[in-house]
């Protein structure tokens, strides 16, 4: 039975991508917008031959790990200080009365707007990037943490401190583990806004990385090379979100919600 | 009697002066905050004025940039409304096929077995990933960034109306069967009402997104708007208002989402009694 339904499903999306794909090479062989739009055979060929021959000068695996690399010391370094910033919030009150209405302040702003401050700031090449990225992360791993903390289940501090656990003990045993399947689900939407303020500080500055992909497709008008960067980023961007619910999953395994 | 409520008036006491102390807590902070820009921008002189003005004339800037066009061509309010008029226009046109899109899912089994396949190959691109491709075909009018903010609205209105209607309680629609109600009455007066409030967080959320998107694609490619004020400044080195731009989006995107909240209050409450 299950087995059965499982076909049906590889059986539509299967009909799914032949459609896509017929209509693809109807708009491209019987319409004008084969002048716009690349044919199916031009991006399949160039996407795989990118991994051998070079776009600039990287291969894709080249701009993939540049990429790759920006978005991990972005994300190392705002879920370190996220998780700090936001635990901090919602354990102690005299924390959160001193960063909350800063915080407040800043977090309608896009990460995005601050690219332009953070080129003046930082200079054009890695160190704007890494500060984009990690502002993108930050406010959501920040407020989520903060949240999980502030939520902590008084009756669980009242029964350790009844037991005689000191404050250090309360919040290693009881606050950080109650807050950690909120702070998982900022690491969950943060990843994914890293992923897209990579793409966005690339599109802006830079040299390499899928996102300059892209946007060198637009300045040299070659459409299929935009097609390549936008499956790649596509495909990276689910592995990205896929691992990180495997890592929530096997972290947070004792949370019977998930 | 008379004690007990002494006692519970007297703790409500002791919490309020608890509350007005943090509240000063927080007063303080923000003023130290702008004391402490303040002092090492306009007093000190320790940053320079290109990389970081004082808070004086971040406000001496805004309010300027509401009458002198330079250096970016336009006036303040032209930069707003033209942001405006193009991130409400894509989340509107977002949010009308994205909201139906995603009850239709949830609710026809074969609409979503065609759908969904579809629609999980183009969820995982960002939608700023779109702007390239966007820029190519529709130039960078109006049409490029209505279209990457019509992509960015629609997927999480697609996602939270099918999540919403996913979660209709099927004893409720047994009821509603046992009395003989339509599979068009299930879905009107079910169905859409115990989604309501996920489709708004879907309607928040796409609209967060689509003004992100939004300063993304006028950064690329724009001549007027708030994304192009802040990009322009930043190659002519006037940080000033390069900041008074980004608290202008912040505060724009902050009012956007307000207005939603009413709407949702409104509407969600009025439904569900």
């Amino acid at each position: 039975m299950k087995k059965a339904v499982q076909l049906e499903k590889i059986g539509w999306v299967v009909f799914d991508l032949l459609l896509l794909l017929l209509g693809w090479i109807f708009l491209v062989t019987c319409t004008s917008a084969k002048d716009t739009f690349p044919d199916p055979v031009s991006v399949f060929s160039m996407l795989f031959t990118s991994f051998v021959k070079p776009i600039g000068t990287y291969t894709m695996w080249g701009h993939i790990m540049w990429s790759l690399y920006r978005v991990m010391v972005g994300f190392t370094l705002a879920s370190v200080t996220g998780i700090i910033v936001g635990i901090a919030m919602g354990s102690s009150k005299i924390a959160e009365a001193i960063i909350k209405p800063i915080f407040e302040f800043l977090r309608p702003i896009p990460p995005i707007a601050w690219i332009p401050l953070a080129i003046l700031w930082f200079g054009i090449d890695e160190a704007s990037k890494y500060f984009i990225i990690w502002l993108g992360a930050f406010i959501n791993v920040t407020l989520n943490s903060y949240v999980g903390a502030s939520r902590t289940d008084e009756t669980l501090i009242g029964a350790a401190r009844m037991l005689g656990a000191g404050k250090r003990k309360v919040f290693t045993r009881i606050i950080l583990p109650a807050s950690m399947p909120q702070i998982f689900a900022g690491l969950q939407v943060a990843m994914s806004s890293c992923w897209m303020a990579v793409l966005v500080a690339e599109m802006v500055r830079s040299n390499e990385g899928v996102g300059w992909i892209i946007i060198r497709g637009t300045d040299t008008g070659n459409t299929a090379q935009i097609i390549v960067g936008m499956i790649t980023i596509g495909v990276i961007g689910f592995i990205l979100t896929t691992a990180m619910s495997w890592i929530e999953r096997k972290v947070c395994s004792w949370n019977t919600t998930l | 009697m008379d004690e007990k409520q002494q006692k519970l008036l007297e703790h409500e006491k002791q919490q309020r002066a608890q509350k007005r102390k943090y509240l000063m807590i927080s007063v303080v902070s923000v003023c130290v905050f702008f004391f402490v820009w303040e002092l090492i921008t306009g007093i000190l002189h320790i940053l320079p004025d290109y990389t970081m003005p004082s808070p004086v004339k971040v406000l001496d800037s805004f309010i300027k940039k509401f009458y002198t066009k330079t250096p970016d061509g336009e006036i303040l309010p032209v930069h707003i409304i033209t942001s405006l008029k193009v991130s409400l226009f894509g989340f509107f046109l977002g949010s009308v096929t994205g909201v139906p899109i995603g009850i239709m899912m949830a609710w026809h089994p074969r609409f979503e077995k065609f759908f969904r396949p579809l629609f999980d190959l183009i969820r995982p691109v960002p939608t700023v990933a779109w702007i390239p491709i966007m820029i190519l075909w529709f130039g960078i009018g109006l049409g490029a960034k209505a279209a990457v903010i019509f992509v960015s609205a629609f997927i999480p209105c697609v996602v939270n109306s099918f999540a919403g209607i996913k979660q209709t309680s099927q004893v409720h629609l047994w009821v509603a069967q046992t009395f003989g109600a339509s599979r068009r009455e299930m879905l009107f007066r079910i169905a859409i009402p115990t989604a309501l409030p996920s489709i708004f967080t879907g309607l928040r959320l796409s609209l967060g997104s689509s003004w992100m998107a939004l300063v993304a694609a006028e950064m690329l490619a724009a001549n007027k708007g708030l994304g192009y004020m802040i990009y322009t400044s930043r190659s002519l080195g006037r940080a000033d208002l390069i900041i008074v731009g980004m608290l202008t989006i912040g505060a724009i995107g902050a009012i956007l989402s307000y207005v939603l909240g009413i709407a949702e209050k409104r509407i969600v409450k009025g439904v569900s009694r």
